[in-house]
């Protein structure tokens, strides 16, 4: 079986901050395996290691974006294929150049995403590369089930909870609940530099069909906290006494 | 004349994004029209209604309904097409975005015609800041709760479409629709929410009593109800649950994770209890008590019964 | 904020040149693990005096004590590597990575002396976390003077009787394997024994200023019979390899106690950039600013000796003065910015027992594991006598 798991080398949020202007300080930003991204890598693991086959992880990132790969291949990925960009891509452009990636590692059975990055979480580059590649698209599985030719997943929607299928090839975008992502040993970690990672530019992905950048992000700014940051202090009894007495005042309740 | 076409699975939202719609459409010399599938049903927004029909019913595949408001989109020489913005939506737009090389702006506010291009506000990094996104038309907006005012009123001006016969490949095997609780959380006013202060199951019953007196809605972070399973998922508020927009949000025990933090940003008023005093969620509460729950929680509802 | 730093990056690539890349992925997977399911435990370990089994059996899970070993199941990353690998645990629990330090010594000792069944057996039991190594040297009344220990192992039949008690053993309790020394008629010997000899018995945990989560306790052998398989190495080198695993030992305590004061020093930092007085910041006070740079110097230059003391291992080369140097500084020093750090936080360090702990924790180490007069006496002999 042929898995393709994509990730993302995202901005660790927690640890990003803003400058006295309010801008992101991005230069020099830390950044991180997208965190739902090890899901879907560990889902894809998982699979591989109960049908046999090969993983391959795929990432579009620039700076130090192949250390999520390594991660990726020390958990248990077979080969990382890195797409080099320095360009900023909207959704349709990302989805675009992944399903051209895809399209080159050869034919694949199963593509995997995780329900969105921890950065941005559009959710939208998940089924719109199964667009471009022309395949059908299982959003939010809790449940993955592999099967002889067809994938079935028990898909966790707001209203309701889906149980539906596919035949493969397919693309199936993973919840955080699906799984426990393993945390490689040091062993795996030193083994992951001997896998084969590849590095391909951007621009030899492209073909006639590739879309112009249509979204743009124009200004980032910090959202302003506004909260009052009251501790009250005291006993439980005079604590609370003064949360009531506050919230009685405010007209809260 | 370009039209502004509306459309979510979800009934309250299709509402609100119908009036979303009018007023894009008002700003910018269009018309607008609210698209439902298969039929009218209960509750029909005002305005121009579009019906979109097929030989097989097209609700809850996303494929279908991508293909059918793609139809739509072309009869009506649409250029905006404001989807709701649920997981379903995400996929549909996902779909529409490719088939027609459309900019899909994502989970946004505050939307507005700006020269020729549809621009708005997002959250990022687990909604710490707000990013203007902008992008040139056609193009798709997803749009979350509680951006419009929903409408009804006026019976709406009805026409039907018949969008052919389209495909799909995902097989629908079984829907369980979830037990919903007493209260919608999304729409809930007084909210309190249990983390992980809270040691075992049966001392969730300590919430409860607090929800009750003061006659609110149980919440839970993440790890209660997707690790622990003490709460099923309705009750899941964070980034990658249900964002709250309640008047009273409580916090008991819940460290303020960003992830969780992303979903209960618009709280008119945030209350945190925690043992920690450097927990997180006291940087984004507008009142904090700095305590053990199981001592402060039964007297907060002694002195609300005061 | 993560705990592999770009200084850790800077020393990597500093005294590892073209191979850090490798050794960053390993250090900073396993400070990711740390920081999720190790850090956030710590003050709990303290309060409750005990409970780091759970989180050091995850770390032998990930290969933690495999680090310097070049076979038998070891992951073979230089010596240095595993130091700064212990710094980091030392940063996020100090009690748990002095648990596994010393284990790890014994570890090291059945890997330098024991025979090839010993290292196919014991060794991989111990370096997988299987079991867990208590190393067994100070007694009631001989700590610093090791020599005089009053521990017999006598020869009965096939193997031996081990009379007397050992004290303030790291581990003792929760061990497998007692990696113990005794006199015999050839000297000082070490001996493996497992905890269900009949004879050996543990006490109770004793309550400790620091370093609260790690089990400490006496070890009393009545009696007790071992075959002559648990013997490790020859007979009457007992004293010998002590003073070789403690060498590597040292270095470590050493990486521990740098691990203690950057967690403590970062806090403080923070601290002083929120804490307002006269109008300004704590950390824009001319005497804070002091204390900062101070802090900030001499965690670097305990990290910095660290690690040379353990390239010098690597390299085969003679390095017990070194390691003791190491160990000197790093321990005291450790215990000065964690005392600063108490004073940086004024009241609410004295109070706390999330700021108090570190310093409660630094101030064993310049005890255990060599006392710092024992290792000026080794410093000082090898200077004197011309030994270098």
């Amino acid at each position: 079986m042929n898995i393709v798991v994509c990730v993302k080398h995202a901005v660790d949020e927690s640890e990003l901050r803003a400058d006295p202007a309010g801008k992101p300080q991005l230069q020099g930003a830390q950044s991180k395996m997208s965190a739902f991204d090890r899901n879907a890598v560990e889902e894809a693991v998982r699979i591989k290691e109960k049908k046999t086959g090969t993983v391959t992880v795929i990432s579009i990132g620039s700076g130090d974006w192949k250390k999520s790969l390594k991660e990726a291949l020390a958990m248990g990925s077979d080969k990382a294929v890195a797409v080099n960009s320095g360009q900023s891509l909207d959704a349709l452009g990302t989805s675009y150049y992944l399903s051209r990636a895809i399209r080159r590692a050869g034919p694949v059975d199963l593509v995997i995403f995780s329900e969105g990055a921890s950065d941005t979480y559009h959710g939208l580059v998940g089924p719109m590369t199964a667009e471009w590649l022309e395949l059908p698209f299982l959003g939010y599985a809790r449940k993955l089930d592999v099967g002889d030719g067809s994938v079935r997943c028990e898909l966790a929607l707001e209203e309701q909870e889906e149980v539906a299928e596919a035949t493969l090839p397919a693309v199936v975008s993973v919840v955080s609940e699906i799984n426990e992502p393993r945390y490689p040993t040091l062993l795996q970690i030193m083994q992951a530099s001997k896998k084969p990672m590849e590095e391909v530019a951007l621009d030899s992905l492209k073909d006639e069909r590739v879309p112009p950048v249509r979204v743009t992000v124009t200004d980032v700014q910090a959202q302003a906290l506004s909260r009052k940051r009251v501790v009250f202090e005291g006993s439980p009894e005079e604590s609370s006494k003064k949360l009531v007495d506050a919230l009685r005042r405010d007209g809260t309740i | 004349m370009t039209v502004v076409l509306s459309y979510s699975e979800d009934r309250g939202l299709a509402l609100e994004l119908s009036k979303g719609a009018s007023l894009l459409a008002a700003t910018s010399g269009a018309t607008a029209s609210a698209v439902v599938v298969d039929g009218l049903g209960e509750t029909a927004p005002g305005g121009h209604v579009l019906v979109l029909k097929s030989e097989r019913p097209l609700a809850g595949d996303y494929e279908l309904i991508a293909g059918a408001l793609a139809a739509a989109a072309k009869a009506k020489n649409s250029s905006i097409i404001l989807i709701g913005a649920t997981k379903q939506g995400r996929q549909v737009a996902a779909k529409l975005s490719v088939m027609a090389g459309m900019g899909v702006l994502s989970d946004v506010r505050s939307l507005r015609m700006d020269g020729g291009r549809l621009t708005g506000v997002r959250g990022v990094y687990a909604g710490r800041f707000n990013a203007t996104v902008t992008t040139d038309l056609p193009c798709i907006a997803l749009v979350p709760a509680g951006c419009y005012q929903a409408e009804t009123g006026a019976p709406p001006e009805v026409e039907e479409l018949a969008v052919g016969n389209l495909p799909s490949r995902v097989r629908h095997l079984e829907t369980r629709p979830r037990s919903k609780g007493a209260v919608d959380l999304k729409t809930a006013e007084i909210i309190v929410a249990a983390g992980r202060g809270f040691k075992k199951k049966e001392d969730l019953a300590l919430a409860e009593a607090l929800v009750k007196a003061l006659g609110g809605a149980l919440g839970s972070s993440r790890p209660l109800s997707s690790d622990l399973g003490w709460l099923s998922e309705e009750h899941h508020i964070g980034l990658t649950g249900i964002y709250v927009r309640p008047r009273l949000y409580v916090a008991v025990g819940i460290s303020g994770q960003l992830q969780h933090v992303a979903g209960i940003k618009d709280s008119k008023v945030i209350v945190a209890i925690n043992k920690d005093k450097q927990a997180p969620i006291f940087q984004v509460a507008d009142y904090g008590i700095v305590g053990d729950l199981y001592q402060v929680i039964p007297a907060l509802v002694a002195a609300l019964a005061a | 904020m993560g705990l592999f730093q770009t200084e850790h990056e800077n020393v990597l690539r500093t005294f590892y040149g073209p191979d850090h890349a490798a050794y960053e992925s390993v250090l900073e997977s396993l400070a990711r693990f740390l920081g999720a399911e190790v850090e956030p435990m710590s003050p709990r370990f303290d309060e409750e005096g005990g409970g780091i089994a759970g989180v050091r059996k995850a770390l032998f899970d990930q290969g933690l004590a495999r680090i310097p070993f070049e076979a038998h199941g070891g992951i073979s990353l230089p010596f240095g590597v595993y130091s700064l690998a212990m710094e980091l645990v030392g940063s996020a629990d100090a009690p748990t990575a002095m648990s596994i330090g010393v284990h790890n010594m014994v570890a090291e000792g059945v890997f330098r002396f024991g025979t090839t069944s010993q290292k196919e057996s014991v060794f991989s039991d111990l370096i997988s976390g299987r079991k867990l190594g208590a190393f067994s040297l100070t007694e009631p009344t001989s700590g610093s003077d090791a020599k005089s220990m009053s521990t017999t192992a006598i020869r009965e039949g096939s193997g031996y009787a081990l009379n007397g008690s050992k004290m303030f053993i790291t581990n003792a309790g929760d061990a497998d394997l007692y990696l113990v020394f005794a006199k015999t008629e050839k000297g000082h010997s070490a001996f493996l024994v497992d905890r269900s000899t009949p004879g050996l018995s543990a006490g109770a945990d004793i309550p400790k200023l620091g370093m609260r989560g790690s089990r400490t306790s006496e070890v009393r052998f009545e009696d007790c019979h071992v075959p002559s398989e648990s013997l490790l190495g020859e007979d009457g080198s007992g004293f010998e390899y002590a003073k070789s695993m403690l060498n590597g030992s040292r270095i470590i305590m050493g990486s521990i106690c740098v691990g203690i004061a950057l967690t403590a020093y970062r806090k403080a930092l923070d601290y002083s950039k929120q804490r307002a007085l006269f109008g300004q910041r704590l950390a824009d006070l001319q005497l804070t600013r002091e204390k900062i740079a101070n802090m900030r110097t001499e965690i670097t230059s305990g990290r910095l000796l660290c690690l040379y003391a353990s390239r010098l291992k690597e390299l085969g080369l003679d390095h017990a003065s070194e390691a003791a140097q190491a160990k000197v500084l790093s321990t005291e020093m450790a215990a000065r910015v964690c005392d600063q750090v108490i004073q940086v936080y004024g009241g609410y360090g004295y109070t706390d027992s999330d700021v108090h702990r570190h310093w409660r924790d630094a101030r064993l180490l310049a005890i255990g594991e060599g006392t710092s007069e024992v290792l000026r006496m080794l410093i000082a002999g090898k200077e004197v006598s011309g030994q270098r």
